[in-house]
């Protein structure tokens, strides 16, 4: 993974904001606050790497079909030897291989869908998975959190609520861009722009994610009825 | 924590898309008859070659069928994959839990607990820590090195770095000094509790 090159010392520091509350005076001044606080990922006792999923559910599906084919086969192959006729389906299937052509529309329709499924098997296996797990900054090495991002989502939205003049926020928690989008209905618009700038960027720092997301926010009137 | 289990996954889910890539990269190869048209030659034991060979000529199909070892060989494989493939699946569905925890006392006698009286009491907790609403613990592991495998649901206006800070540093630790571990591995997932927007005012 590319996100554990920076080391953070060992330093002991328990307050999470103390070493990076310093970015938040600048703020108030950007309208989005894209790049508050630059650097200020990477971690303390381990890796900070993705989640890793198990893919369970892909595995149990494959295995079930593949075992279903298999246990068919074998008993059907096993009846035939102990002087049971083959099931129809066999014979059917048989007759079908040894008739179709390779350039017969089904039979290539089926090898697109067969390469397509390889394609599909191999990127399941070769990727994290677990997307809507934001991986969160290791303290310590023998702990590994991680945060949902729904969650950050309603943590973020709670924080930005309290901004006084918004009276109702939208937070889309992307895996590297939050994005908020709230409506105003009193106040100056900059003013609550940079209110929730300010106020979110220090939520976003007491999400306490390995790799912070940047985030954007959009403020505007509501629609007058 | 699964780890095993994740490795088997990938190693198995990658060998089986690649036998069905080839598979299906050869058919189409010989399909489109690119062979001919881009003018490139396939090695003569290749299944396929034209686009009018079929996909398994009967002559093929029954190819060692009178050789004395194929039947034999076929059951035999048949019977081996599904019994992998049984185990495969079953793995899925299996989740491991950890029975009980030895605690060492450091002068050569041991005292078991039991698994779920640990769970119970990282639970207990973790749920009284502030910005928690409920924790679900499940030990993993071997009873001489467990670990904990913790799902957490944030309450309302709750910080996730400072709760994780107050679940390690309280919870967690207080549970490995319980039991004399040297080290308690964790892995912790957050979740919220949907709830209402609240105006604050």
């Amino acid at each position: 993974m590319s996100d554990d090159s920076t080391q953070r010392m060992p330093t002991l520091e328990k307050e999470q904001g103390a070493g990076a509350s310093g970015g938040g005076g600048h703020l108030e001044q950007s309208a989005s606050a894209a790049d508050y606080d630059p650097g200020a990922h990477g971690g303390g006792g381990g890796r900070n790497g993705r989640f890793w999923s198990l893919r369970r559910v892909p595995a149990g599906i494959v295995a079930l079909v593949l075992l279903g084919v298999a246990a068919i086969l074998l008993y059907d192959v096993a009846s035939v030897r102990a002087g049971d006729p083959a099931m129809a389906w066999r014979r059917t299937l048989a007759n079908e291989m040894a008739a179709t052509a390779l350039n017969d529309p089904k039979v290539l329709a089926s090898a697109c869908v067969v390469t397509l499924l390889g394609v599909w098997l191999i990127a399941l296996a070769v990727t994290p998975g677990e997307r809507g797990l934001l991986p969160m900054r290791r303290e310590t090495a023998t702990v590994r959190a991680g945060l949902e991002r729904s969650a950050a989502g309603l943590v973020l939205r709670d924080r930005a609520m309290q901004v006084s003049g918004v009276q109702s926020v939208r937070v889309a928690v992307g895996r590297r861009k939050i994005r908020a989008h709230a409506q105003a209905h009193f106040r100056d618009l900059h003013e609550v722009r940079g209110d929730l700038d300010s106020t979110l960027g220090d939520g976003i720092r007491q999400l306490g994610l390995a790799r912070r997301p940047s985030l954007s926010v959009h403020v505007r009137r509501p629609k007058k009825r | 924590m699964g780890v095993i289990l994740r490795a088997v996954n990938r190693v198995l889910l990658t060998l089986i898309g690649l036998l069905l890539l080839a598979l299906g990269l050869a058919m189409l190869t010989a399909g489109f008859d690119l062979p001919r048209r881009w003018n490139f030659s396939l090695p003569s034991d290749w299944p396929w070659t034209s686009p009018h060979d079929v996909i398994l000529s009967d002559a093929d199909r029954t190819r060692w069928r009178s050789e004395s070892w194929w039947w034999p060989v076929v059951i035999g494989v048949l019977a081996v994959l599904v019994i992998v493939l049984l185990w495969w699946l079953l793995a899925q569905l299996r989740r491991r839990r950890l029975g009980e925890v030895l605690v060492e006392s450091g002068d050569g006698e041991g005292a078991l607990l039991r698994g779920k009286a640990l769970e119970n009491v990282l639970e207990a907790e973790t749920a009284s820590l502030q910005g928690v609403d409920k924790a679900a613990v499940r030990l993993t592991g071997r009873r001489t090195t467990p670990g904990a495998v913790m799902g957490v649901t944030l309450s309302a206006h709750a910080a996730p770095g400072p709760v994780l800070t107050r679940i390690t540093d309280e919870a967690l630790e207080h549970a490995r000094e319980s039991v004399a571990l040297e080290k308690l591995p964790a892995e912790v997932r957050f979740r919220a509790a949907k709830h209402r927007p609240e105006r604050v005012l």
